[in-house]
């Protein structure tokens, strides 16, 4: 017997999910332990063997891998809880990460905030002045040396950080991309005088152009890292320890795994790690079920995650944004907005109605929890509408109190709109659908997509209370609930089922068309820097795949389109093709006539993604068979529709259904991590996996 | 020689009227209308979803524009300006990027409305392009809009409109700044609203009379599909949202947004105390070798739920290129409205403005009449007005504990030009901005410092392009790019650091670089202080000819002062036009914040902080702030006390 | 009522400083009438201004400063052209 196993450790729940070869699969669900997560991780292990029936020293000693997502290198970036590092720049650039190129007072910042400007302001200083040494060296834009190092500078800074206490140090110096031979030669004196000290170069790191993501990421890069170390380290020893001889691997943003050796190297890249986990798992669930096209969306307390698979593909970023600093790692893109199940209701001085960005959190809570809250969310309206149970929330561990709901409603806002309770309610619910499909158009239509080709995975508490109500504004095909095995820990099924993903880039901007052989050359030094590192992940793949895109742009644009590059021999035509697809793409995302070729086209970066594929695919079992309508539970009366209001709804168990049953709306199925609203004019499905596929006619 | 005026250029400078004004004169098309009651009928939920679509609608032309456009100073400035209008182009929401241009973008619809529809008439499918600042659209003949009716069921619903600075569009000098210009003649001939896109159709003819101007008119032709392509996408999520709510609902929940911004600032304006707040911004030099100073004077009153401002005392129109129009006294007058009063209010102009009034005297330096000078408005007279006025607002907010937290004293007080034209590395014709003058100091607040390089007042999301980026573009290398100690203005609360940029031509293939310099704010500083506090430190831009650079290169050093350079330093006149040779090095230091507060009330922990992150120099510390530092860069609370009360007697000029 | 971060007006309309509680002005239109007041050379601000000014105008200019008569606080500062009156001032009802 063989097993996998996914462990995700979030800010407030430890998700573990096992499957072995057969089909057979095991959850487990704990607090986490923050800030040991390493206590929460084991219990969620040991909460698996106990499912499983066995001691965990057996079931780790047949584990083949365990792919661990962790939101540590995230939090501790979030709370500033990181190494102290010293930082090596060119001389003269020493302030371009305190400029940030001006864009860090207001990145990820929501657009009331960017509006009353007086009251914006930078983050917190990345690395303190007295740590930022400056250095001569200067390399140019065509990799040309134009000052050469100042390598008893380097010493003496080195020293001076050493003196100060740094635990890394940070090394980026401008078009180091281009020619890192300055910023080698800089890691190796460090070495000299600090050997095995944590050294992030930003050649290794990040070599694209444009230094300060790059210096930022490679900085971030430095204070995650060894504290990443510190905790893989001990982890993978008291595993080892167990009895656990498989390989330790940890989920990157890149929407795959590395081993938890390679990981400390490129800590950046695991700030995704949490968020990614769900966009994995719609993606094995979109290959099993072939759905070509999933928008992933998870609906929290606080916040609404949305994500694409496009051709069975997660959708990638090129950068991302943390704390309002620029980081430049591929990563999954994910959209995140403040918008979920604590989404506070409320009037604004001229009177109207609003429905966030603030959000209750998890203290006081909804009003309904009864812990304080006296503000109306979004939980309180599902409560108030009949949709959620306030007898079996969370499977019935925690009582609402639809009165105290109520209560927050008529206060907040029916008495000053002049409503009764229940429109009152029905407003901030249609409110809510109307907001969230704004988001989610937003991310689909800016990848050049239509919603309509796409079905809608929706997961996380407060989703499936939503998903069928705001996907109809979208016109998508469908909208899918997963509901089986994976339900409660859907993103920790996604980890087991990623595989190792490792991407490596280079900017080298030049004009286009270029010959064939130059293009071919930075591939092939991409290659070959893959290789290594997979042959240093110490596993067996399946198969091994590379993929090749560059970020091509019209002269002088900022968006660059990542345009694939086919495998094979390079010629002319294909380089030729090259343009043209970018240009396809280009008014694919943009509108035809968009595009002006005679403004010329450019080449910055060159991307190559290679997956190793890990041999063994957890198996989904199928539920029991069911067929024709399932029993129904019980009837109340349910508000899921203005115009229709209060309907009589039959209300379903998840634990009643089974493959091949059918129902349709007004109805509402009530499971022990969620609730699925199915509005009238809607028919749903438990497809052969477990999961309630809700579809429009 | 003075400004010769021209006779009948005067209607093509309107003052704009509203829609309902509008409705009453304008023949050839169909303005659709509601009933008055339609507006009471929206229901709460209708209004928010609708509400919602619509600010999202101006983001993604932003987005659109954004991506699309091949100037840098939109790509990697956010230099741009979106907005959807009503029927009669009353601003229902404007995006939160340049803040100047939506203030002026309605003025063209107005006026292509009562002008145009007529003939040439306005049609579905049709897109007007402008560029003349008395008209609007812009601020000066470098911004180019383009705005486009949206037809629905053969009325015209409403309007769309982009804008966005083009770098090059003719006249003397790249970049279209023409600093030795005595009026309009010398600068890019502006175009008033003429269709450049007929029934969907891009005309050929127009497009290439308006590339014919320009010194890189392939890049200008990208923009231009950038913004023929936003409006396309507004349009298309508006017809959408009309489909879905119907055209009375959507209406109605324009008129309620302005409606609401109307009476939310009103209920502001309610609150504070009536009074008078007067100031004044200096601008030195109007066009090269120009030594004079110019002053636009501001009186602000506040009556009940009013805001009058009346520029009498503004000096006359003077020969050269800072004037601006009255689009550029708008320009000036809405992002600070914008900014400081609707930080929580929709920024829906349309609404807005029916709560100020302006009072001005055309013929004066930012009301000017053609042909005056207006090369440079946007960032001269309408920038300065924008100062004048953000004094004025601030001064007010300052009696409100709650609203005091939406003030910042005067941030940096104009743009520093530094256009850039040649050859490129690649043998390529470029002209270009170095737009890292973008990262100008905020003013500082009641409660906290103003943000280091925090950008410009007008443009809440600007931005400034990476040194790798302007290094592969364009043929030149940076010695430095920097934040500049003390450029802060002192007080309680420090105003925010400006800084300076230093480059040096490299692989030029004709050796260096023509350079046009434009910088006001030298001769005094343009950002003042509030409540006391100090105004931030001077322009400063500096020439240095035949430099020992590639020689401290050979030898392992990058200099980090003007005084490593070596060479023959000039220092810049506000406006110059030059050669730059391989061995020059330009050096440009923007300006910072205005100070907050008496500097000697600023807490010695701060200043000591300041003086450790080299923010502020010792020198200022000791002669401004009063703080006297011990060993480790710590305060000596005692010596500072004493050394704060010698000053505060010496300042003074009490014995 | 405050003004700003150093005077206050009171009912009567008397302002006075915010820190010292001295009058500064008596009537709505002179807040600051008793306020002393000095100018100086604008080298005086400090090294924020970067050059003398004489290199990019003829126009003399000061810098002018207006302090409580008592504690001495600095209430307003400008750098302005010598030969211009103030065009900087505020009056303020309830």
């Amino acid at each position: 017997m063989t097993y996998v196993i996914g462990v995700d450790t979030g800010g407030t729940f430890t998700d573990a999910f096992l499957a072995d070869e057969t089909g057979r699969v095991m959850a487990a669900k704990t607090s986490s332990t923050p800030p040991d997560f390493a206590r929460g991780f084991l219990t969620a292990i040991g909460d698996l063997a106990a499912a499983l029936g066995v001691p965990a020293e057996q079931m780790l000693a047949q584990t083949s891998y365990i792919v661990h997502g962790t939101t540590s290198t995230l939090n501790a970036i979030v709370t500033g809880d990181v190494a102290p590092v010293g930082f090596l720049t060119t001389r003269g650039h020493a302030d371009s990460i305190a400029i940030m190129n001006l864009e860090g007072r207001y990145a990820g910042l929501g657009s009331d905030q960017v509006q009353h400007m007086a009251r914006t302001n930078k983050p917190a200083p990345l690395v303190p002045r007295h740590r930022i040494v400056e250095i001569d060296e200067r390399v140019d834009y065509k990799g040309e040396v134009i000052v050469r190092l100042d390598q008893d500078g380097v010493r003496a800074a080195v020293r001076g950080l050493l003196a100060d206490g740094v635990e890394a140090i940070a090394v980026s110096m401008l078009w180091s991309f281009r020619n890192p031979a300055h910023e080698r030669r800089i890691r190796e004196i460090i070495h000299e005088e600090a050997p095995g000290l944590y050294v992030a170069l930003s050649s290794d790191v990040s070599p694209r152009i444009r230094e300060y993501a790059r210096s930022a990421t490679t900085i971030l890069n430095t204070q995650v890292g060894p504290r990443l170390r510190q905790y893989l380290v001990p982890l993978e020893a008291e595993l080892r320890g167990l009895g656990f001889a498989g390989s330790l691997l940890v989920m990157q943003g890149s929407g795959g795994c590395v081993s938890a050796a390679d990981a400390p190297g490129h800590a950046i890249t695991t700030i995704g790690s949490v968020l990614t986990g769900g966009v994995v798992g719609c993606t094995q669930m979109a290959g099993a079920l072939g759905h070509r096209h999933v928008i992933s969306t998870d609906m929290g307390g606080t916040t609404f995650l949305a994500g694409l698979v496009l051709d069975g593909q997660p959708v990638m970023s090129a950068s991302t944004v943390l704390n309002q600093y620029t980081i430049s790692t591929p990563m999954v893109d994910v959209h995140t907005v403040g918008a979920g199940g604590g989404a506070i209701a409320w009037v604004d001085p001229g009177g109207n109605l609003r429905v966030g960005p603030r959000s209750a959190g998890a203290l006081p809570g909804p009003a309904c929890y009864d812990e304080g809250g006296t503000e109306p969310t979004v939980t309180d309206v599902d409560v108030v509408l009949g949709i959620v149970n306030p007898d079996h929330f969370l499977g019935g561990r925690k009582k609402l109190s639809p009165e105290r709901a109520a209560e927050a409603i008529r206060v907040r806002i029916a008495e000053p709109l002049g409503l009764s309770v229940e429109d009152a309610a029905a407003a901030v619910y249609a409110i809510q659908n109307a907001q969230t499909a704004d988001v989610v158009r937003k991310v689909v239509v800016n990848s050049g997509q239509d919603p309509r080709d796409f079905v809608l995975y929706s997961f996380g508490g407060a989703g499936p209370v939503h998903a069928a109500s705001y996907a109809a504004d979208l016109g998508v095909a469908g909208v899918l609930v997963p509901l089986g095995a994976t339900a409660a820990v859907f993103s920790a099924y996604g980890l087991a089922a990623s595989d190792i993903v490792l991407v490596a880039e280079i900017s080298s901007p030049a004009n286009f068309p270029l010959p064939p052989q130059e293009i071919q050359l930075a591939f092939d030094g991409l290659e070959k820097e893959l290789r290594e590192r997979l042959a240093a992940q110490r596993l067996e793949f399946a198969e091994v795949s590379f993929v090749r895109e560059i970020d091509m742009r019209y002269t002088m644009q900022m968006a660059e389109v990542a345009t694939p590059v086919p495998d094979g021999e390079l010629t002319e035509e294909i380089v030729a093709g090259l343009g043209r697809a970018f240009e396809d793409r280009y008014e694919q995302l943009y509108g035809p006539g968009s595009g002006f070729a005679d403004a010329g086209l450019q080449v910055i970066t060159y991307r190559l993604r290679a997956v190793g594929q890990l041999p063994i695919r957890p198996q989904l079992p199928a539920p029991p068979a069911g067929g024709g309508m399932p029993p129904a539970r019980s009837t109340r009366e349910v508000f899921l529709d203005v115009r229709r209001r209060w309907q009589p709804t039959r209300i379903y168990h998840y634990a009643d259904l089974g493959t091949g049953h059918e129902l349709s709306g007004p109805a509402v199925v009530e499971a022990p991590t969620t609730t699925v609203a199915i509005p009238e004019g809607c028919q749903a499905r438990v497809d052969h996996l477990g999961n309630l596929v809700i579809s429009y006619s | 020689m003075p400004i010769i005026p021209v006779a009948g250029s005067e209607r093509f400078a309107t003052s704009p009227k509203t829609t309902a004004e509008l409705r009453e004169s304008v023949t050839g098309v169909r303005l659709h209308d509601i009933p008055p009651a339609a507006v009471a009928d929206l229901d709460p939920l209708t209004y928010e979803v609708v509400r919602h679509r619509l600010t999202a609608i101006t983001e993604e032309m932003g987005d659109a524009l954004k991506r699309m456009s091949g100037s840098v100073v939109v790509t990697d400035c956010n230099d741009f300006g979106t907005a959807i209008f009503d029927e009669g182009g009353d601003s229902v929401q404007v995006g939160l990027v340049n803040t100047q241009l939506a203030a002026s973008l309605d003025m063209a619809v107005k006026w292509t409305l009562e002008n145009r529809a007529g003939n040439p008439g306005i049609g579905p499918g049709d897109m007007f392009f402008c560029n003349d600042p008395w008209v609007g659209g812009g601020l000066h003949q470098n911004d180019a809009s383009i705005f486009a009716p949206l037809f629905y069921d053969g009325e015209l619903f409403a309007w769309t409109g982009a804008a966005c600075h083009q770098v090059d569009l003719g006249g003397v000098s790249p970049g279209s700044w023409s600093v030795a210009g005595r009026d309009v003649f010398w600068e890019s001939t502006p175009v008033p609203p003429v269709k450049m896109v007929e029934a969907g159709t891009l005309r050929s003819d127009i497009e290439d009379l308006y590339l014919r101007r320009s010194r890189v008119p392939k890049l200008i032709a990208l923009d231009l599909r950038a913004k023929i392509g936003a409006n396309h996408v507004a349009q298309d999520r508006l017809r959408r949202l009309i489909d879905k709510y119907g055209p009375t609902a959507v209406k109605a929940v324009m008129r309620h947004m302005m409606t609401d911004a109307e009476s939310r600032l009103r209920g502001k304006l309610r609150a504070l105390p009536d009074g008078t707040w007067s100031s004044v911004a200096h601008q030195d030099g109007a066009r090269a070798g120009d030594r004079a100073i110019y002053k636009i004077v501001c009186q602000m009153t506040k009556r009940a739920d009013r805001l009058t401002f009346d520029f009498t005392g503004t000096d006359p129109q003077v020969e050269g290129f800072a004037n601006c129009t009255f689009a550029g006294l708008r320009g000036g007058i809405m992002p600070i409205v914008l900014t400081m009063l609707c930080g929580d209010i929709q920024w829906a102009p349309g609404g807005l403005l029916r709560c100020l009034d302006i009072i001005s005297e055309p013929g004066t330096i930012n009301n000017c009449t053609f042909p005056a000078g207006i090369g440079k408005g946007s960032v001269a007279s309408a920038w300065a007005t924008q100062n004048a006025v953000s004094e004025c607002v601030a001064e007010m907010l300052a009696t409100d504990p709650e609203q005091a937290k939406s003030l910042m004293s005067v941030g940096c007080g104009t743009w520093d030009l530094a256009l850039l034209a040649g050859v490129d590395q690649r043998g390529g014709g470029f002209v270009t901005m170095i737009c890292d003058s973008m990262a100008g100091g905020l003013g500082a607040r009641v409660d906290q410092d103003g943000v280091d390089t925090g950008g410009l007042n007008c443009i809440p999301m600007g931005r400034v392009a990476d040194v790798e980026i302007n290094e592969f573009s364009f043929p030149i290398l940076y010695l430095w790019r920097r934040e500049e100690a003390d450029s802060g203005g002192p007080g309680r609360f420090r105003g925010g650091l400006g800084g300076s940029s230093c480059f040096i031509p490299h692989d030029s293939p004709i050796g260096g670089v023509h350079l046009v310099v434009s910088a006001t704010g030298k001769a005094l500083p343009q950002a003042p202080g509030l409540s006391g506090g100090y105004p931030a430190g001077t322009q400063y831009d500096v020439l240095t000819r035949g430099t020992s650079t590639r020689y401290s290169f050979a030898g392992g050093r990058i200099p980090a002062t003007l005084d490593e350079l070596g060479g023959d330093r000039q220092v810049m006149p506000n406006h110059a036009e030059t050669d730059m040779g391989p061995d020059d090095v330009y050096y440009t230091h923007w300006q910072g914040g205005g100070g907050y507060g008496d500097p000697l009330l600023r807490a010695p922990d701060l200043v000591a902080a300041d003086v450790r992150a080299g923010r502020v120099s010792a020198g200022a510390a000791s002669g401004v702030y009063g703080v006297v530092l011990a060993g480790h860069g710590t305060v000596d609370e005692d010596a500072t006390s004493q050394h704060r009360t010698q000053l505060r007697r010496e300042r003074a000029g009490v014995a | 009522m405050k003004i700003d971060d150093n005077t206050v007006i009171g009912e009567n309309g008397t302002v006075s400083c915010a820190h010292c509680a001295a009058v500064l002005g008596e009537s709505v239109a002179q807040p600051l009438a008793r306020a002393l007041r000095r100018e100086r050379p604008p080298a005086d601000a400090g090294p924020g201004v970067r050059a003398d000014p004489a290199t990019y105008t003829d126009r003399p200019l000061v810098l002018r400063q207006l302090f409580c008569p008592q504690c001495l606080v600095l209430l307003a500062t400008e750098i302005a052209p010598a030969d211009e009156p103030s065009f900087r001032h505020w009056s303020v009802t309830r």
